[in-house]
């Protein structure tokens, strides 16, 4: 993994200005009179044993980026490079080794696993794909796969439907890290749970990263979700990262208004708090046809009038490896950031912080 | 094609409800029973006798080549014409010498013309020569003709029902998982084809094949012809069902693992789509079944002389009033197999109800 000495991007996976725009077909011909623009240019990265925290609303195109990024969506423009590679416009064929490397956790665990097949042949599914061992070895990796996310080894011979939700999301993580990859991502993997059972979800993911190294892409709308799990955390809004910065960072100093707003919205366990609520006017606009602009300015807490919520907005660096986008309607001091100017360039353009201490070991 | 219905504990729970439908299940029971039984059928309708006992010695001349009179102690002529077991029968018990003959249930074979008062013609059911439904207008026994004839059409609409079912699953599933230009064509193509007049093709069709073709060409060909035209139905089923599956969860999971689109295709989206399918092969049997009667009835079916119901029934209301009993039996047999497979159809399409079990409480 020492990719300094090979001379590769310090990255596991650079995502570059990814558009997946969807058409919205109408009329006789189903010509595509619009577009449904879910991820409009989003540009991440993240290092190997790093978890990548993405927020946002029901709607704003995490899904679709989580999705796109494991190939599961034909990107319309930008490229994914994962460990170097371009995987934008790999074919089945050139992108089979690299299938090995991203996987992807669900949702919905109940929807994820084939009702037909048993827990063992969801586990040897993966090794029969990628032509690895036979099948003595194959119904070790089964056992070992069940002792590692903690399910019995009874549980071989079962059906998805046999087990309750929290244990059908083990089944669901047992079968994306049976290859071993170097990237899951995961796309709401706790929402669908329990709060109990969630933890023990959450705390079984970190236990395996620990133990294996790998990355985590981790999408929720759940901010103390995020919290727990994340080193750097990037928040959504209508197919853009509005903020980004690392879990401590976003938390203590959220700039964006909107990441405010979410971070209000975490639900304190003491009756007495009486916090402070920002609050948002209206609902998300429709990704088909968004409003000229900043997209987040009509529902700012921020009033501005019509003439300046139509003037586009600037992703700059605030401070350290803390990226906002800057509009009279997002950001308190909006002349604060530009009083201090640090380099408003795109934050592929340079490393933006030192490298993570979780990755020392590596 | 390789896919199995995996016995998972959904099925097993279908296949126990499908039993505890009394009706179907023994309708299932009774169709298995005739079409596997009907295979030995030679030992039930057939000119040859089960067993020969001549000089001490047993012989079986129900299967194997034909025997000639000489076998059996015949003189002039019939020594070295093939055997005539009923004649056999009343000769050796005329002799008394302790040599017997065995016949089947039905002593005649469908395409044997037995003349009475030496013309060729129908007569009426009769206990005593053992023409139980009475003959066709040609002699033929009738009994024996509906027995072919139903194994004929039986395995005839089975063939035809495993054709088109992989015919429009296969093209069905692709439509629905590469969707896009394919599907597009595909299904330009399935609108044409399926405004193509069936009737009029048959016709055609049969009136250019050579007349020397063989017995078993001209059913293969009759066989091919039905299933061009009829695989289009399940097309529409299972390119929905394949869209549908197609955007779940588990086949994008399966996906991201790297599976081929076949693999997908056959180990995921087929089995899961493959309960709202199951439901209609037992009514595809008997469209099949009605079609190839129809077809026969109409004289472009199943060549001459092979025994069918269609033939009969044709037949039978040609001589609907000297001769009833061919268009009744017929009839009846028709209406009988025809019932029997619906109810089967019932139950099983009332055992894979996906509203009767749901998987997720």
């Amino acid at each position: 993994m020492n990719r300094e000495a090979t001379g590769e991007s310090d990255y596991l996976l650079e995502v570059e200005d990814l558009k997946v725009h969807f058409p919205v077909r109408s009329g006789v011909f189903a010509r595509a009179r619009n577009w449904c623009k879910a991820v409009d240019g989003i540009s991440i990265r993240i290092r190997s044993g790093e978890t990548y925290g993405l927020v946002g609303e029901s709607g704003c195109g995490k899904s679709t980026l989580g999705k796109a990024i494991c190939k599961l969506l034909k990107p319309t423009s930008g490229k994914i490079r994962f460990d170097g590679f371009d995987l934008t416009s790999a074919s089945r064929k050139e992108m089979q080794p690299y299938r090995r490397d991203i996987q992807f956790i669900f949702q919905d665990p109940a929807e994820s696993l084939n009702s037909r097949f048993s827990v063992r042949e969801i586990f040897e599914e993966p090794f029969v794909i990628h032509k690895m061992g036979d099948s003595a070895e194959r119904s070790r990796k089964v056992n070992a796969l069940l002792d590692k996310v903690g399910l019995p080894r009874s549980s071989a011979d079962r059906f998805p439907f046999e087990f309750s939700g929290g244990q059908r999301q083990r089944i669901g993580i047992a079968r994306a890290i049976a290859l071993e990859p170097k990237l899951i991502v995961c796309d709401e993997p706790v929402s669908a749970l329990d709060v109990s059972v969630q933890s023990q979800i959450l705390n079984l993911l970190m236990d395996i990263q620990s133990e294996m190294g790998l990355s985590y892409m981790f999408i929720a709308h759940d901010l103390a979700v995020v919290r727990v799990i994340s080193d750097r955390i990037g928040v959504m809004y209508l197919g853009n990262i509005v903020e980004e910065a690392s879990a401590t960072e976003l938390f203590t100093n959220p700039l964006h208004e909107y990441t405010k707003a979410l971070i209000s919205a975490i639900p304190i366990p003491d009756p007495t708090f009486q916090g402070e609520r920002v609050l948002l006017r209206g609902d998300v606009p429709s990704p088909i046809d968004p409003p000229p602009g900043c997209a987040f300015a009509r529902r700012s807490p921020i009033e501005v009038s019509e003439e300046v919520a139509s003037q586009p907005s600037e992703y700059i660096q605030a401070s350290e490896g803390h990226w906002v986008e800057v509009h009279p309607a997002t950001v308190r001091n909006y002349d604060e950031p530009k009083a201090h100017p640090r380099p408003t360039v795109n934050p592929l353009a340079e490393p933006p912080e030192a490298p993570n201490p979780k990755l020392g070991g590596l | 094609m390789a896919f199995k219905l995996r016995l998972n504990p959904i099925t097993i729970r279908r296949l126990k409800r499908f039993r505890a439908i009394k009706r179907g299940f023994y309708a299932f029971l009774a169709l298995c029973v005739a079409s596997i039984g009907s295979l030995g059928l030679e030992l039930v309708a057939n000119s040859r006798a089960l067993i020969v006992s001549y000089d001490g010695s047993l012989s079986f001349p129900t299967y194997g080549g034909v025997k000639l009179g000489s076998a059996y102690g015949l003189e002039g002529d019939a020594a070295n014409t093939p055997v005539n077991y009923r004649e056999l029968r009343e000769r050796f018990r005329n002799e008394g010498k302790g040599n017997w003959v065995l016949m089947p249930l039905v002593e005649y074979n469908p395409n044997e013309n037995n003349s009475y008062e030496g013309i060729l013609r129908a007569t009426a059911p009769s206990w005593d020569r053992g023409h139980y439904l009475g003959t066709d207008t040609t002699g033929r026994d009738v009994l024996a003709r509906l027995l072919y004839g139903f194994r004929i059409a039986i395995f005839f609409a089975l063939a035809f029902s495993i054709l088109v079912y992989a015919i429009g699953i296969l093209i069905g599933c692709l439509m629905g998982y590469f969707g896009g230009w394919f599907d597009l064509i595909a299904q330009r193509f399935i609108e044409i084809w399926s405004n193509i007049p069936f009737l009029y093709t048959v016709i055609i069709v049969f009136s250019i094949l050579p007349l020397s073709l063989g017995l078993f060409s001209r059913v293969t060909v009759l066989l091919l012809a039905l299933v061009a035209f009829s695989w289009v139905g399940l097309t529409y089923y299972m390119r929905t069902a394949a869209y549908k599956e197609k955007a779940r969860d588990y086949t994008q999971a399966a996906i991201a693992l790297g599976a081929s689109p076949l693999r997908v295709v056959f180990r995921h989206i087929l089995p899961n789509s493959l309960a709202t399918i199951v439901t209609f092969l037992p009514f595809m049997v008997a469209s099949a079944i009605t079609s190839v009667t129809a077809l026969d009835f109409l004289g472009f079916g199943f060549p001459p002389p092979t025994p069918s119901m269609g033939e009969l029934l044709k037949q039978g209301t040609d001589n609907l009033s000297t001769a009833p009993w061919i268009v009744t039996a017929a009839f009846i047999s028709l209406v009988l197999i025809l019932t029997l497979v619906t109810f089967v159809g019932e139950a099983i399409r009332e055992a894979f109800d996906p509203k009767k079990f749901t998987l997720y409480q």
